[in-house]
């Protein structure tokens, strides 16, 4: 290469670092239809059988994760986005595990338990530096209308896929982890003890309620 | 030429399907296997996302390798049918050391490494029974994530309990 033409090569270079677009890293990543993934269960949970099988409503579902940007998943290589917030996300694998079951109330009236979930994970943890360590971590607080009882149902889900370099395969395997972390989550949440002491608890003392307690408006 | 290779290519794919298969696995040992969250001794101060991820990956190597039908989650009912048959893993991490840049800098030879220890119990999940209990020792450079080190002592204790295991009936 001739001088003037690494002089030229070494101010290009300079001029690419210095220029906006390559310190666009430091940006705060913005949602495009090629950064988003679409996160939901690719088929329904079985869940543990009971004695007496209940009918659920899921009244609500709020993220505590104290995250300020809950649909991103990832930061860095430009961001990868889900297209829906965790919330309703969680609410619908719960529900069509849930109606898989049939022990999915038609209405808030008609259900014999009544589940508020809170979120505290959803999405990507810390993990090595070789992979993704997808993590769904959620609280249930499962409540009987008639009795105004409640008891509390903790659920986590973990999933462990290699990392990746490609942008495409990234977006690929962050999706798979956060996926079959939530499988494992709702399952862990359907199929745990917790859950089935809960419904055995709150059964019982709705069997032990007088016949003249009045249902709770809640 | 063309000959000699094609000869070479037809050498090469008959040995290998004149070679023994890969041992076929048979069904899995055990109906499922839960991990729980191993507890941390007094003194062993790792951070809480340690506990939580090596939690996940005890249960990523228990599905890899094969050893029960399901890898269950900590806490999850299972079939009073299938207790007898399942297992459960709990354990206690008794020693972390940090280790040292320094020494590992100057000394080398695996000095100043970060340290692991850890005691894992695999029970039967019926009668609580103990199968075996593994005493896994991990260690790795000093500037190198902790998380790596959960990783390799998950794969090295998984390893451990598929030997120690064999002999149990299936």
């Amino acid at each position: 290469m001739t001088p003037p033409k690494r002089i030229l090569c070494q101010v290009l270079a300079v001029l690419f670092v210095l220029s906006p677009k390559a310190n666009a890293g430091g940006e705060d990543p913005k949602p495009t239809p090629e950064n988003t993934i679409s996160v939901k269960l690719a088929e329904a949970v079985p869940a543990q059988k009971f004695a007496k099988p209940p009918k659920f409503w899921i009244t609500d579902v709020t993220d505590r994760s104290g995250n300020p940007q809950p649909m991103l998943v990832m930061k860095a290589r430009g961001g990868i986005f889900l297209d829906r917030q965790p919330t309703a996300v969680l609410r619908e694998a719960l529900e069509q595990s849930l109606k898989a079951a049939e022990l999915l109330a038609t209405d808030a009236t008609t259900a014999d338990l009544a589940v508020r979930v809170y979120i505290f994970k959803f999405g990507l943890a810390e993990g090595s530096q070789l992979d993704f360590f997808g993590k769904v971590e959620f609280t249930a607080v499962v409540k009987n209308p008639q009795t105004g009882e409640s008891v509390e149902v903790k659920a986590t889900g973990t999933s462990i896929v290699k990392g990746a370099v490609r942008k495409k395969n990234l977006q690929a395997n962050v999706q798979e982890d956060i996926e079959e972390a939530l499988k494992d989550g709702v399952r862990n949440f359907l199929r745990g003890q917790q859950l089935k002491d809960a419904v055995t608890a709150l059964q019982k003392t709705s069997e032990q309620a007088p016949a003249g307690v009045q249902p709770q408006s809640h | 030429m063309r000959f000699l290779s094609g000869i070479v290519l037809t050498v090469i794919f008959a040995a290998g399907s004149t070679t023994p298969a890969k041992e076929k696995e048979g069904p899995p040992q055990f109906k499922t296997a839960e991990a729980k969250h191993f507890a941390q001794a007094e003194g062993v101060e790792l951070s809480p996302a340690f506990s939580d991820y090596f939690y996940a990956e005890l249960r990523a190597e228990l599905k890899k390798a094969k050893m029960a039908e399901d890898v269950i989650g900590e806490g999850e009912a299972v079939d009073d049918a299938d207790a007898p048959k399942s297992l459960v893993i709990v354990g206690t991490i008794t020693e972390y050391k940090k280790g040292s840049v320094v020494k590992s800098a100057l000394i080398g030879l695996g000095a100043g490494w970060q340290s692991l220890k850890m005691d894992a119990d695999v029970q039967r999940r019926g009668d609580k029974q103990n199968l075996c209990t593994i005493h896994v020792h991990t260690k790795i450079d000093p500037r190198w994530d902790e998380k790596l080190m959960a990783k390799m002592a998950a794969q090295q204790l998984v390893k451990h309990m598929k030997e120690e295991l064999k002999s149990q009936p299936k």
